[in-house]
Formats: structure tokens, C-alpha cells, sequence
């Protein structure tokens, strides 16, 4: 074979294996939502949502694991958002070229993909053991933190995205720095912030390893955040985990619940995202 | 007429004025002296001298690169923004020195209005864009605001085809529209002195004439200091030009002398177009 | 002049509208809140390191390299954990590496564009896919295939193969390390090629053009200009990958067998530092016992600090190289 039939061969191997590759990974997709529906729809019964986890071998429902879930969730979105605005507009709009800012952001960086089973020690050793019992406010820090990197990101990089001309519009209205960026810099970045925030939702919605040794879980309803508090993925974990039918088919059901709440977010964010770039 | 002479010239009111003996006698309403300006190292703008006249246009002209802009931003000192660039040197409006140390920025920039290259309308409805600035200094009724963002709007030509959607976004509006904007939002304030920088270079000519039309009207009002490439721009809208190259200032004088008849060969070099 | 003196008189009245003061507070509260950044982080090794302490003091370096894991006798060594933690990572980036460059090659160079975002998007959902959604699939449908078809031919193709086939003896159980690195594979393969993808839109058209005139088939613009213009990126994608799977916790927790002990065998039971963790944190009955697990923690923090320390840097040079 001469050296161009050789290189087209080659060529040819190539691009089919890459075509291969690409329906490899969506195949995967299309099979884990597959049997996530095929498994969880069984479950998506009224009593899933009326009723609370039930006892081994008994029917029930997962009324107070969404609860919890959808608790701690939003407690923790409440307590790392404001955070991680704050840290971003720092670093977006005061830290020019400074030593400190790098810093931070390099850091920020790393804990944006750190195991989240670590953030879960962190708050065990920084508030449960203190408070000597696990709690839902716990439960919500360690989803706080992992939140933070996530908004601290992308407010960072919508800020940088305003165009300096705004800010010096504003500024030569005689604005103070502050009120040009809460008022003009936020405004032009919101589409985008808000985009990161729904994407940090959609993370910790799934998040398990945060809240083993936080939260923990709890058989029964409660609405204390000062006690242990029933979670959808500890509830999945505990549940799948056991020998039990009934609980496996709650734990699918809970399984499909947190996925399309978790794929309805990113989509959300995602479209938000592309919209804002062809406002005029 | 070199950096001296030009000190001098001050001092004696054109003849012309003779004519229009309606306008009143300009007088100094900026005096820039002795004006350095760095971009870190670089020195930008050399030993830069010369007077804005109260209720006339003073055009910055020159080739890239030439400083006119670094200029005109040294005069609300919007440079301050960001850290390496300085100015040094003197600006007195109207007897205060606007460059020495100690002094509020924010109050000085609401004394002095600027309007940029490409139109800024920040993302809120029309009616806030114009309102953002008054709301920064004063408090005023609700009646009392409505009234200073129609007569803004009036002063910039604008209010006849936005005053029935002033609650829409300031970006649904077409580019030269946009930059009305950002000329009424300056006015509501009520500065006393407009700085335009190359405000009609991102609009069509029609846009264009109009603006022109614009500062025509509002010069008898404010002290106007307008950068342009364009030096037909220049000649139409402006009373007295400043040349400008390579940091320098080359010649200022009154705008039909200029250009009729330059006085420094590098002046009537650029004006007829021998490099650009 | 009136509009002048009336100018003067209004500003002043006014003045300082929150101007200074509001700067002020403004910029200490942001800088506080991006000081709680670098607080967390020294927070999270502090905690740690309090924890773990213990355990170094009585083991001494000797935990490192002890395979027991005993609570009732409460003799304990990191071995295991770190054995399975190291080698489900590897199987996963053996597998994901390729597929991702795939993946990316095919989105950046052959994809028709309609089909660009949706496929991007469908790829990217993968990594949005909760780890304990892979974990419970793992469990009950990927585990129970691979025990049915993939192990058997397995153990009877390449475990027969003398000297690597301990490598792959049986039983085939379904659950164990080969099954968790696969499933970390899968896992991690979004945000490689996602990097990878990102890196390869930048190299500069002409650069390709240029080859392509010469003659060259895609693949070898592919793999003698894009790649090498983008080593760096795509490296620093590969260790964030790599930060990722060390660091993966339900996924693997559900389908490795918990077994604290290193086997020849892929096929077999482990266990990895994340698994051990969410297993037995809650259950640990005595000091000692939650100090070992807290101090695999420790270790487990810093493999995936350096990597993806090491990760952050190549893509900041990958950055300034480009001038960004």
C-alpha cells in the first residue's frame, strides 16, 4: 500500500473511532436516564409525595426527604450566594492585578472541584461536633460551601464581562464606585449571575457526600433545622442500598425526582444563558 | 501659534466677537497649564497648555495617537480609574485647581459631563438612565424629576420619539438615538462644562448631522470640548481647535484660522490631509 | 453665575450621599467575603489535620503502607483505600482519556453545526448527572450486565493470558474496581472533553488552513498541529479530570464491594478513601476508629490539592500563552 492510501486509512480509523467515541458517551446518557425512568416511574405515585419514609418492608412515601432536601437546599443556596457574590464582585472589581486576588482565585478554583466528601468532614469537625448532633443547619453550610466557588466563578466572570465604557458612564455622572457597580455592573451582568446560581442550585440538589455526616437523615417528618433532617440522596443511599423491594422502589423514584429537577435546572440555566447573548 | 502666544491670545478677546454682540464675552471657563500625563512609563501628553471658553466649542483635533482623548479625559480625571496613569500639572475651572490631591472626584464629575465614543445606556429603562445621575446628588419629587428628564430629553432632541415608551430598556433604542441619550443623560444633571469624545464616530451621517445640530444648540448653555477625528466635523460644529501630535500641542486658535490659515506647518500638513 | 453658584449649593447640600462611607464598606465587605474564600480552605486543613492527628501519632508513617483494617482490634492502614482510590482513577482516565479526545475531536472538527450545541449540551449533561444517580445505576443494572457478560469474557479471554491474567481473575462478581473506574470513566469524561473542546477552538484557523494546503488528512491536523498547539490545555484538562474521579464518592461507594483489601484482580472487591468514608463515617464506633477515617481524608485532600493545584497552573500558563 503506498504512503496515501496509508494515510488516508489512517484518517479513516481515526474519524470513525471519534464518531464512535461521541455515541459511546451519549449512549450512556440515553441508558442511565433510560433505567432511571424505566426503574423510578413505578414509584411516582400521589403517596411518594404525601407520605414519609416508611419503615423496612413497609409502603410509604418521601415527603420528608424532599422536604429536607428542598430545605437545605435552599438554606445553603441563601447562605453561599450572597457569599460568593460578594467574593466574586472582590475579585472582578477591586483586585486588579493584586497578588491577594490571584490568590484567591486560584484557591477558589480548587475548591470549586474538591471532593465533596471533605466539605462534609469540614462541617462535621466545625459544627457537629461542637453542637455534639448532626443538624439540617449543617447539612446547609456544607451545601453553602459548595455553592461559593460555583457563584463566585461565574459572578467574577460576568462582571469582567460589562464593558469598562459602562462603568466609566457612570462614573462620570459622579457615581462612588459602589453605587456603579450595584447599579449599573449587576444589572448588565444579572442574566449571567443568575445563570450561576442555577447551575450551584442544580449541584448541590444531588449532592450525598456533603450531607452523611451533617445532616444525616431522619425517619420522620420534622421541620427542625436544628436536628437531623431527612435528605433525598442519604434517603437513595440508605434505601438502594438494602435488601428491601419497597425501599428500592422508593429510592429509584427518589433517584428520578432528583434528576429531572437537576436536568430541569442546567436546561433552564443553559437556555438563559444563550438568550441573554442575542439581547440587542 | 505655539504654547506662548497662545497664552497671550487669551487675554485679548477675538475680534470677531464684534459681530455678535447678542453672545456674551467668552471667558476662560477651563485653563489647562503645564499638563503631563502618563500610561505607566509612557509619557502621553507634554507639557500641554491651553483655555476652554465658556458657552463655545473647542475642537481637540490630530492624528492617532496624538493625546486628544487622554486629554479631554484628563479633565473630569476619569483616568483615575484605573492605577498607573497619572496627570500632573494644573486644570483651574474657574479659579480651582481640579488636579491637586484631596479633591471628591464624584462631586467633580457631577459638575462636568462627558459623552463617549460608542453609546453607554446603562440596562434600565429610559426614563431611569437619565434619572441615575440626578438621583445621585439630589432629592427631588417625583413631579420635579419627571420634569428634568422631559427637559433633558427636549435639550438632546429626543423626547418628541421616546416621551410615550420611557419605560422601555435604553437598549431597545437605535444607536444614534442612544447616544441622545447618553447626551441627555449628561445634561439633566446640569453640568457646566460637556466633554464629547469622538461622540458621532459610531453613528450614520444622518445621526451624525443631527448630534452636530445638537451642540450647536447646546453651546449656549455650556463650555463644550469635543474630540473628533473628523476634521469637517471640527470645522463645522467648533469655535476655536486645538492640533494636537505626539502628546504636544501644536496650535490652538480660533477654528476659521486655523483652518484657512495655520500658522505651524504641521498643522496645515494634517488639515490638507499630507498625513493622517 | 446663578446656574453656577446653584450647582455648587446643590451638590454640596447633598454631598456625601453614601458616597465615601459607601465606598468604604462596599469594598472591606467584598474583601472580607473573598478573605472567607482562603478561610474555608485553611478551615478544611486545619480540620483535617485536627482530626487525623491521632492516628499519625500512634501509626507514625507506618498507616501508609498497612493493608489491615481492623476497628475491633482498631489496627488500621491506609493501603487499601489508597490502592483502590489510585486504581479505579487510573482505569477511569485509561478509558475517558480516549473517549474524550474523541468526543472532542468530533464536536471541534466534523460535527455538522446544527448539531453542535445539542450534542455539547447532551455530553455536558453527563457531568450534571448527581454521583449517586451513577451509583444506584451502577448497582442494580451496569453491576448485574458486567457480572453477566463482561467478566466471564474477561476471565476467559485475557485471565488466561499467563502472568497478567491474575490481573483479571475471577469470580466475576459485577461489583469491584473494574466496574467503579468504568463508571468514574463515564463520569469524568465530560469535563475533559469539555476542556479539551475549549482549548481546541483556540487555536487559530490559519494554523489549520495552513496544513490542510499542504495537504494533510484531519487526523493529522488533528494530531501533529491542534494537539501539540494545545498541550498544555488539554493536559491541565486530564489532571482536572483526574481531581475529580480520586475525589468521586457515591458513584464508587455503591459498585467497588467495600472490601478493605488489595487484591491482584481488577475483578475483585476494594475499596477507595471517598467509599470508606461515606460507608463507615457514621458507624465508627470508637476514636481511633473515626481519627483513621478523618486522616484517609487528610491524605485523600491532598493527592487532589497538588493535582488539581498542578491542573490550575498548566491552564493559567495555557491562559497567558494566549494572552488572556
Amino acid at each position: 500500500m503506498n504512503v496515501y492510501a496509508r494515510r488516508r486509512m489512517a484518517n479513516g480509523v481515526v474519524m470513525t473511532l471519534s464518531v464512535v467515541a461521541t455515541a459511546f458517551g451519549v449512549l450512556w446518557l440515553v441508558l442511565v436516564l433510560w433505567t432511571l425512568l424505566e426503574n423510578g416511574i413505578a414509584a411516582i405515585t400521589p403517596a411518594l409525595f404525601s407520605q414519609m419514609t416508611p419503615p423496612p418492608g413497609s409502603a410509604g412515601g418521601l415527603l420528608n426527604a424532599i422536604f429536607g432536601s428542598v430545605m437545605m437546599t435552599l438554606v445553603g443556596t441563601l447562605i453561599g450566594t450572597p457569599t460568593g457574590i460578594m467574593a466574586g464582585t472582590f475579585l472582578a472589581e477591586y483586585s486588579r492585578g493584586s497578588r491577594f486576588g490571584e490568590v484567591v482565585r486560584f484557591i477558589n478554583d480548587i475548591l470549586l472541584s474538591a471532593p465533596s466528601i471533605i466539605v462534609g468532614l469540614f462541617v462535621y469537625e466545625l459544627m457537629v461536633v461542637p453542637m455534639a448532633h448532626f443538624s439540617a443547619w449543617a447539612g446547609a453550610v456544607a451545601l453553602a460551601i459548595i455553592v461559593i466557588p460555583v457563584v463566585v466563578r461565574t459572578t467574577e466572570d460576568m462582571l469582567n464581562l460589562v464593558p469598562n465604557s459602562l462603568r466609566e458612564a457612570a462614573s462620570a455622572l459622579g457615581s462612588p464606585k459602589w453605587k456603579v457597580i450595584v447599579m449599573v455592573s449587576y444589572r448588565a451582568a444579572i442574566q449571567g449571575m443568575v445563570t450561576g446560581v442555577m447551575l450551584a442550585v442544580a449541584r448541590i440538589a444531588g449532592e450525598t457526600a456533603p450531607l452523611l455526616f451533617t445532616a444525616l437523615n431522619n425517619q420522620f417528618w420534622s421541620t427542625d433545622l436544628n436536628a437531623p433532617m431527612a435528605n433525598l440522596p442519604v434517603v437513595i443511599f440508605q434505601f438502594a442500598m438494602s435488601p428491601y423491594a419497597d425501599w428500592q422502589t422508593l429510592a429509584w423514584g427518589g433517584a428520578l425526582l432528583i434528576t429531572i429537577s437537576v436536568l430541569i435546572l442546567n436546561i433552564s440555566a443553559r437556555a438563559l444563558a444563550s438568550w441573554s447573548t442575542f439581547k440587542p | 501659534m505655539s504654547p506662548a502666544t497662545a497664552r497671550q491670545a487669551m487675554t485679548i478677546p477675538p475680534p470677531d466677537l464684534q459681530q455678535t454682540a447678542a453672545q456674551p464675552a467668552p471667558r476662560h471657563k477651563v485653563l489647562i497649564r503645564n499638563v503631563d500625563f502618563y500610561y505607566g512609563a509612557f509619557k502621553a501628553l507634554k507639557n500641554v497648555t491651553m483655555p476652554l471658553h465658556d458657552r463655545r466649542v473647542t475642537a481637540f483635533i490630530g492624528p492617532s495617537g496624538c493625546g486628544k482623548s487622554t486629554l479631554l479625559r484628563v479633565l473630569n480625571r476619569i483616568y483615575e480609574l484605573y492605577p498607573g496613569q497619572r496627570a500632573t500639572g494644573e486644570v483651574i475651572v474657574d479659579s480651582e485647581n481640579i488636579l491637586a490631591p484631596g479633591l471628591d472626584l464624584n462631586l467633580l464629575r457631577a459638575r462636568i459631563g462627558m459623552v463617549f465614543q460608542k453609546p453607554t445606556p446603562f440596562p434600565m429603562s429610559i426614563y431611569d438612565n437619565i434619572a441615575f445621575g440626578v438621583r445621585l446628588y439630589e432629592s427631588l419629587s417625583r413631579h420635579e424629576l419627571d420634569e428634568r428628564v422631559e427637559s433633558a430629553l427636549r435639550r438632546a432632541a429626543l423626547w418628541e420619539e421616546v416621551k410615550d415608551k420611557l419605560q422601555q430598556s435604553g437598549l431597545s433604542l437605535s444607536g444614534g438615538q442612544q447616544q441622545r441619550l447618553c447626551i441627555a443623560r449628561a445634561v439633566a444633571v446640569r453640568p457646566e462644562i460637556l466633554l464629547l469624545d469622538e461622540p458621532a464616530s459610531a453613528l450614520d451621517p444622518i445621526s451624525t448631522q443631527r448630534i452636530e445640530e445638537l451642540i450647536a444648540e447646546l453651546k449656549a448653555d455650556y463650555c463644550i470640548a469635543i474630540v473628533t477625528h473628523n476634521m469637517q466635523q471640527a470645522a463645522r460644529t467648533s469655535d476655536y481647535t486645538a492640533f494636537m501630535y505626539l502628546g504636544e500641542l501644536i496650535e490652538f486658535d480660533e477654528t476659521e484660522r486655523i483652518f484657512t490659515h495655520p500658522k505651524e506647518k504641521h498643522t496645515e500638513d494634517y488639515i490638507t490631509g499630507r498625513f493622517g | 453665575m446663578a446656574a453656577e453658584t446653584a450647582a455648587v449649593e446643590r451638590v454640596g447640600a447633598s454631598g456625601r450621599r453614601g458616597g465615601v462611607i459607601g465606598d468604604v464598606v462596599f469594598r472591606s465587605l467584598t474583601f472580607l467575603f473573598a478573605l472567607l474564600v482562603l478561610l474555608i480552605l485553611g478551615g478544611v486543613i486545619v480540620a483535617l489535620i485536627d482530626g487525623a492527628l491521632p492516628v499519625f501519632q500512634t501509626f507514625g508513617l507506618s498507616f501508609f503502607v498497612t493493608e489491615v483494617w481492623n476497628p475491633v482490634t482498631e489496627k488500621f492502614g491506609a493501603l487499601a483505600p489508597i490502592y483502590g482510590t489510585l486504581v479505579t482513577s487510573a482505569i477511569a482516565m485509561l478509558v475517558g482519556i480516549p473517549v474524550a479526545f474523541g468526543v472532542a475531536i468530533f464536536i471541534t472538527e466534523i460535527c455538522p453545526l446544527w448539531l453542535k450545541r445539542p450534542l455539547a449540551t447532551m455530553i455536558e449533561l453527563l457531568a450534571a448527572i448527581p454521583s449517586i444517580i451513577y451509583g444506584i445505576w451502577g448497582l442494580f443494572v451496569f453491576a448485574p450486565f458486567v457480572q453477566q457478560y463482561i467478566e466471564p469474557a474477561i476471565i476467559d479471554t485475557f485471565g488466561q493470558i499467563p502472568g497478567i491474567g491474575a490481573l483479571f481473575a475471577g469470580p466475576p462478581l459485577g461489583i469491584g474496581i473494574l466496574t467503579a473506574g468504568f463508571i468514574l470513566a463515564i463520569m469524568v469524561l465530560p469535563f475533559i472533553s469539555s476542556i479539551m473542546r475549549d482549548v481546541f477552538e483556540t487555536v487559530p484557523p490559519m494554523l489549520k488552513e495552513s496544513a490542510y494546503g499542504l495537504g494533510a488528512t484531519r487526523t493529522e491536523v488533528v494530531l501533529r498541529v491542534v494537539l501539540p498547539f494545545t498541550r498544555i490545555g488539554v493536559v491541565g484538562g486530564i489532571m482536572l479530570g483526574l481531581g475529580r474521579a480520586l475525589g468521586e464518592t457515591m458513584a464508587v461507594t455503591f459498585v467497588i464491594g467495600n472490601a478493605h483489601n488489595i487484591s491482584a484482580s481488577i475483578l475483585q472487591p476494594g475499596t477507595t478513601i471517598s467509599a470508606s468514608l461515606a460507608n463507615e463515617f457514621t458507624e465508627a464506633f470508637s476514636d481511633l476508629y473515626r481519627s483513621s477515617l478523618i486522616a484517609l481524608g487528610f491524605i485523600l485532600f491532598v493527592i487532589t490539592f497538588i493535582v488539581l493545584a498542578i491542573a490550575k497552573l498548566l491552564l493559567l500558563r495555557l491562559q497567558k500563552q494566549a494572552g488572556g
